[in-house]
């Protein structure tokens, strides 16, 4: 079956200050976390221009992780608000052109939670498991 | 009595009392059923400004590109225009000060290609086709305005009906505009539940239920995607694509060069861009060469997003853009949704 051999590619947005921190954490502690993640390290959560996502699905990427420090922790005080927004609208507009949504994920990782950033690495590859392959890949 | 001689007085009064230096309106173009934009200075020539049905441009993009800067400029706004100046002053397009909205009432327009010989005219409860009067045949309207809620124009200084002396005064400045015209503010004398009863029903009809099969959804879109011929007709007529440097443009990374149907990164990238601002003026729908049916879409996004942030394009000038703000009590939650 498909399901048995499909391998996802996710890509994921790591911030800096925090989320960037976390997965180094998780690598420095060896932490097992599925080979699937691709990482883009921005500045801050909020210099990842939705067009970023939305070019990373048309180029065939099945699912895409967004990290930034929680909310209040934010290095540049407010990036993460405005990530926050952003990511919501994103998802609206993915759902009223007919992509799961889900295929997108945000999530807040500090530069402590080594093991937090694994277990979502986890999590989110077994959701994409589940979703299978993004019906945009090739177009 | 012709139909608009109320908004033909206004902009008398407010030219020859030098209230304003110029006007935006619509008036009289080749046959009866074209108008075209002008901008009138001379009083005298207000009695040429037309209220028939039809709205072939977005009067607020006009406004925006070829109104003079610094000058007081009075635009006879149907709703969507009315809103997309509040949208574009709020994006720092245009100086709302500077603006005197004139609104008229406005129950849907129909696109001149689709419409009968001769001048149209839509009211609340009927319409009138070449002076004859006939039931409203909801199929001649064009999408956008069957699914509009706005048939009274409350976010202008005035709005004032098309057939009768009606007129009401929405801020202090519409006031000044009514008691120069020395007319009453009244308030409209038109039910507007039941425009907005007919705008939920076109919504349901046209917008999928995002219950149902996504792939359909998906399939319809790319497919309708796939038919572009990358003309950007969509780009150039909407009032809220205002950006000197677009993305969208070949010079930039996105969208690759000589590539039809371009990439359809074209059309998310529009999409993400309008999605917190479209007004549903229907300028997009009506311009593109391929029908695809945009407006549509945008609107469909719009009205989701609504409900999530709270926010309607061009309703209220102090309500903050929805994307570029943020509340206290968002900085306390831990999630990654709103409240
Ligand atoms: S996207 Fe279309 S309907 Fe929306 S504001 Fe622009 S031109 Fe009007
Ligand atoms: S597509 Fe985007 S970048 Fe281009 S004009 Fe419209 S809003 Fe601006
Ligand atoms: S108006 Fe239609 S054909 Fe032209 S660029 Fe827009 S979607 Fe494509």
């Amino acid at each position: 079956m498909t399901t048995a051999v499909f391998r996802p590619k996710i890509l994921a947005f790591l911030c800096n200050w925090c989320s960037y921190a976390g997965a180094d954490l998780a690598g420095v502690s060896r932490l097992q976390y599925p080979s699937t993640i691709r990482a883009i390290r921005t500045m801050c959560s909020c210099r990842v221009n939705p067009q970023f996502i939305t070019k990373a699905l048309l180029m065939g990427v099945d699912g895409v992780l967004v990290m930034g420090c929680h909310p209040g922790e934010c290095h540049y005080i407010e990036g993460n608000m405005y990530t926050r927004r952003r990511v919501i609208a994103l998802k609206k507009m993915l759902e009223v052109l007919g992509i799961n949504p889900d295929r997108v994920r945000l999530e807040w990782v500090s530069a402590s939670e080594g093991t937090r950033f694994a277990d979502i690495a986890e999590s989110f590859t077994a959701t994409i498991r589940q979703l299978g392959p993004n019906p945009l890949r090739g177009g | 009595m012709r139909y608009g001689d109320t908004v033909r007085k206004i902009v008398h009064t407010v030219l020859e009392k030098g209230m304003v230096d110029e006007v935006l309106a619509f008036v009289p173009g080749i046959d009866e059923r074209d108008v075209v934009p002008a901008f009138i200075t001379d009083a005298a020539d207000a009695v040429k400004i037309t209220a028939a049905s039809y709205q072939p441009y977005s009067l607020a993009s006009i406004l925006a590109d070829y109104g003079d800067k610094g000058k007081k400029i009075g635009l006879v706004a149907r709703s969507c225009d009315a809103r997309g100046v509040i949208e574009l002053a709020k994006r720092n397009q245009v100086n709302r000060d500077d603006i005197y909205l004139i609104g008229i009432e406005c129950y849907g327009t129909v696109n001149p290609a689709n419409a009968k010989e001769g001048e149209v005219y839509i009211f609340h409860d009927g319409m009138e086709v070449g002076g004859k009067k006939e039931a409203l045949d909801e199929s001649l309207l064009s999408a956008n305005c069957r699914r509009c809620g706005y048939p009274i124009p409350s976010m202008a200084d005035i709005s004032c009906a098309i057939d009768g002396d009606g007129a009401t005064a929405n801020t202090p400045r519409g006031e000044e505009i009514l008691a120069a015209a020395n007319l009453k503010s009244q308030g409209s004398t038109v039910d507007a539940s039941a425009i907005k009863e007919r705008a939920a029903r076109w919504q349901d009809k046209d917008f999928p239920d995002l219950e149902t099969d996504r792939q359909e959804r998906l399939d319809y879109w790319l497919r309708q995607f796939d038919k572009c011929i990358k003309c950007y007709g969509c780009r150039n007529v909407c009032p809220l694509c205002y950006c000197k440097d677009c993305a969208l443009d070949a010079d930039r990374v996105w969208v690759e060069r000589g590539r039809t149907p371009p990439p359809r990164l074209f059309h998310l990238t529009r999409l993400m861009h309008i999605a917190d601002s479209c007004l549903n003026c229907g300028q997009c729908e009506a311009v593109c060469p391929m029908e695809i049916p945009l407006t549509r879409l945008y609107h469909q996004l719009h009205n989701e997003l609504r409900s999530i942030f709270n926010y309607e394009a061009g309703i209220n000038i102090d309500d903050a853009l929805p994307l570029g703000t943020f509340t206290e009590e968002e900085t306390k939650a831990g999630g990654v949704e709103l409240g």
